[in-house]
This record gives structure tokens, sequence and C-alpha cells, in this order.
């Protein structure tokens, strides 16, 4: 039986969300991107199906939200409603049937990231507990932690300073430097905060993209131990598939009925607008 | 539980205030924003916050509710016509009118989309824009602002679609409690006669078709509007709304409205009026 933060959403049944849910946290420029990609190719090697989501990418409200985030006039609670319902449509509609039938689902970023930006612009830390209190409790939550220091030539020589990651809207008098700084300070300060309140399992992603990797794929290995069960179904059909394709007699037959039962098995649990594992159109992994 | 009933800052947190390295100090709470204060895990959110009432601020909000059908618009309109006559500064605002936030809201009733709780947080997210936007820096100049729905619309609604009743509470926790909550009331059949007479077709969400409640569409407005009368009951002495008998004449509904009114612009003292 999942759990949520204290309130459950109407028509969400915890009692079947059997799959894995799997959080990396970490402020820009953690690498929490790169480590999703490798993830997935490692767990879908492994048979697993994956789910993975971030923010801003709901069908409902994420290209509201990048619109809004355009006009640079987006205030604090604006910002963080519309996160909350971006949040929710894609909570309602791809994290919980995906866990439903099974899935990994991996989310770049969760409701931390939220009450961490919600919280550094001065909003109620009760209030924006008490929106989020109908999430879904995750199996695991890794904080991909990392310092000022290891951050600002991450951004300089990526993509370079945005307006947003360097909370220009709270520091408006400051060049985008001097604003990225002391934004990114206080998130991770804030952050510190709720690894101790949420129990996020800290992983030092200060070092190289391959070693956070590898402890990562230790730390999930025992996620997905934990309790074997669900996230195996997928594995179970498509060995089960395989085995019957390799006999030659029953190939026809169970060639049709195989296809038959992924049918129906789609059918069933394909939500309203469910990715599968395929990268979305906007889903560039970046939460913005 | 002290739901409703925290406004926005009178001083909002400006980048010079931003001072997070005292971030972990003891509670200072201005409204839902607080700059300084203990954190506190989910289970033990809501505490009691100070009331940020109208009264706190130079202008005064009146707002109207009511089920669709009950004749609010109508009387919002005549306030707010006689109020310009008499030379005050007034502003209107609507119910969904976010520039930022609409077309979000109309995509997902388009297609289908909105599920209670997105339902919920997408009028909530409208309603946020128009209180940072306008609701509030108006009240603060010393505005009469005028809202056609309000907080409590979101309340019956959402909660007639299944929502928890405290959450939507909590949702709405940064609204400004208004001077003067008029709620229109009106029996069911009489909104249903109204609506049904007047419009050709009623709209997918307005009849709660969402919720299966019932496949023909003016049974399924019955069964809903019913429902979110139950919630405006409940509300009157929640919130102590103005309850105003709608199917009076509407030149007596009016007049009630603006002796109210009256009252209470008498009683502000830095009220803006027109150059």
């Amino acid at each position: 039986m999942r759990e949520t933060y204290g309130k459950s959403l109407p028509g969400m049944k915890l009692n079947d969300l059997a799959g894995k849910l799997i959080v990396i946290e970490g402020t820009d420029g953690a690498g929490r991107t790169t480590q999703i990609n490798m993830l997935k190719t490692w767990l879908e090697e492994r048979g697993h199906a994956v789910l993975d989501t971030g923010m801003t990418r709901s069908p409902l409200a994420g290209e509201g939200i990048q619109r809004a985030k355009e006009g640079n006039n987006l205030g604090r609670l604006t910002q963080s409603l519309f996160y909350a319902t971006d949040f929710v449509d894609r909570l309602e509609n791809e994290i919980a049937p995906a866990l439903r039938a099974g899935f990994v689902v991996l989310t770049d970023r969760y409701i931390y990231s939220l009450m961490a930006r919600a919280v550094v612009r001065g909003v109620d830390p009760e209030w924006i507990r008490s929106i989020y209190s109908t999430a879904l409790k995750p199996d695991a939550v890794f904080y991909l932690r990392v310092g000022i220091e290891q951050l600002i030539p991450r951004v300089v020589f990526s993509r370079g300073f945005d307006y947003w990651e360097s909370g220009m809207d709270l520091f408006p008098a400051h060049d985008m430097y001097e604003a990225f700084c002391s934004y990114q300070k206080a998130l991770l300060r804030e952050f510190e905060r709720l690894a101790a309140e949420f129990g996020f399992e800290i992983v030092d992603a200060s070092r190289d993209a391959k070693s956070v990797f590898s402890v990562l794929k230790d730390r999930i290995l025992t996620v997905l131990e934990g309790a074997p069960g669900e996230a195996s179904l997928a594995q179970q059909i498509s060995e089960r598939i395989d085995r019957m394709l390799r006999s030659p007699e029953g190939r026809l037959a169970a060639g049709a009925s195989a296809a038959g039962q992924a049918a129906a098995k789609g059918l069933e649990l394909a939500p309203r607008h469910f990715p599968g594992s395929f990268p979305r159109a906007n889903g560039n992994g970046r939460s913005a | 539980m002290d739901h409703f009933h925290s406004g926005i800052p009178t001083a909002a947190l400006g980048a010079g205030q931003f001072a997070p390295e005292t971030n972990a100090g003891a509670g200072v709470r201005i409204g839902p924003f607080e700059v300084f204060l203990p954190r506190q895990p989910i289970s033990q959110a809501s505490s009691a916050v100070r009331p940020a009432n109208n009264q706190e601020y130079p202008g005064r909000l009146f707002i109207v509710e009511g089920i669709d059908g009950s004749g609010k618009s109508t009387q919002l309109m005549l306030l707010h016509k006689w109020l310009e006559s008499k030379g005050y500064g007034v502003v209107f605002s609507e119910w969904n009118s976010s520039p930022l936030v609409k077309d979000t809201t109309k995509l997902g009733k388009k297609k289908k989309m909105l599920s209670p709780a997105t339902f919920s947080l997408i009028h909530a997210t409208d309603f946020a824009d128009r209180t940072e936007r306008s609701i509030l820096p108006l009240l603060k100049a010393g505005a009469v602002v005028l809202c056609d729905r309000y907080a409590y619309t979101a309340f019956a609604r959402d909660v007639a679609r299944g929502m928890d009743r405290e959450w939507v509470r909590d949702l709405y926790d940064f609204a400004v409690r208004p001077a003067v909550a008029f709620y229109f009331r009106v029996p069911l059949e009489t909104a249903i006669g109204r609506i049904t007479a007047s419009r050709d077709c009623l709209k997918f969400y307005e009849a709660g078709m969402d919720l299966g409640l019932s496949d023909d569409s003016v049974e399924s407005f019955r069964i809903f509007q019913g429902r979110i009368l139950e919630e405006y009951e409940r509300m009157i002495p929640e919130f102590g709304l103005t309850v105003v008998d709608a199917t009076l004449p509407v030149e007596a509904q009016q007049a009630q409205v603006r002796r109210i009114a009256k009252r209470h612009l008498d009683e502000a003292k830095e009220l803006r009026v027109k150059p």
C-alpha cells in the first residue's frame, strides 16, 4: 500500500501502485539529466519498463508555464500553483498509471524542488506542504549534492546563466552571476533542510558522472530488490513472449495471442496521455 | 485550525530584505509568507495565521457568490454603476480571467483534461495571479475592488467534485478576506429555470459532467449544483457570508446590496476617489 503525505486525491487508489517511484533531486547543474538518461538505459537493459518525467512536461500546464515565464512577471504564488497544477496532472495521468502498470518511474525532481523554490521566495513552508500533501511518497529520493563552487563552472561552461535559475525575480538589482550565487546558495541550504525532513539519500555529485552513476545503480538495485513484485511483470511478459516465439510450432498462434495480450494490456493500462518509455517532445530533461 | 485568513504581506519581501542566512530563526509571519521561520513537517501543517482582513488595507473588497442563474453578476454590475456614479475608483475582477493562466484553463476544459484536482489547482493559479497582480495592490492603493466569484466558489465546486474540504481551504490561504461577501441564495429549481431558458446547452464542467453523475446534462447540472448549494449553506456561518434573497425583485436586492456596501464605504477613510 503506497502512502501519501497526508491527503489523497479523489479517485487515486493507493493499493495497486506496485511499481517503483524513484526521485532524482538536486539543484540546477547537479547532473540530474545525465544520470537519468544513463539510469533509464541501464534499467531497460535489465528488463524494467521505465517512465521518465520531470517538471513542466504535463500536456495541461507545461506550455502555459513556459509562456508565463517568458514575460518575467510571474508572481511567486502564481508560480507555485502553476507548477503544482503541472505536477498533479503528471501525477494523475503519468506517474500513477505507470506505477499501476509496474513501471519504474524515474522523476527528474519532485515536490521537494518545488517546495525549495517557493520557500526561498518567501512563501509559507506550511502552505506549500499542505498543497503537496496529496503527493505519493516515493520509494527513494536521491539527492545529488554539489557545492556552489562546483555548480558555477558547470553552468558557465554549458548553457550560461538563465533568468529563473538565477532567481532574477528575487534579485532584480543584481547581475545574473551575483543573483545566481545568492539564489543557488539559498536553494542548497533549503535542500539540506528538506534532506533531513524527508529522508533523502545523499549522493556526492561533485565527482565525475560515471562514479555518481555507479553509486546510484547500487542503491537503486537495493530499492528494486526490496520488493520485486510488479517491477518484474513487464520482464515476465517479455520472457514469456520470447519463449513462445522461439518454439517453431507455437510461432503463429503465440505471435497472435501475445500481440493480443499486449494490446489488451495496453488498452487496459493506457492512461490519457501516457508517454510510455518514449522521450517526450518537449521533454529535453531540463526542468526549468 | 484557522483558514483563509492570511493575506499577502503588507511589506512584500523585496530583494534587499532577502536574508537566507537568518532563515532558520524563529518565525516572523507575514501572511502566507514568512521571512524567518521554523520548518515543520507536513503532518503538522497549518497552524493559526495572522488574519489579513480587508480592514488592513485602505481599499474595500466586495465580492458576489451564488450558483449559476442566481443573478449575482447582474447585481454586481448594478453596484459597479452606482459606485462609479458616486465617484469611487472601482475595479472589477472576474473569475478565471488571469492573462497568464486562462489559456491553460481553456485548454484543459476544451480537451476535457481536467481532473477534480487539476481543475482546483488551475483555478487557484488564476486566482493567485489576480491576487498578486491586481486585487491586493489595488486594495493597498485604496480602490474599491469588485469580484464576480471568489475563493468560496472554489470551496463549493471543488468539494462538490470530491476534493478534501480542508485542503481546498488551505490552498486559498493567501486570499484577502473581503469586506462583504454577498451570497445570492436561490432555490435550485429557480436557477435551473433561468439557466435553461437562456442557454442552448450547458457546458461540460459547469454541469459537472466530468463526475459521471448522469448522462443527461440537465440532470447532471441539477445534482452537481445541488451539492454546490449544500457547500454554500455550510459556508454562510463559517465565513459570515451576507445572504441576499435572490428570489426578490432585482431592485429590492440591489437596494439591500447598496445599503450594506455604503456602510463599509463610509467607514473607510482612505478610499481613493476619482480626481
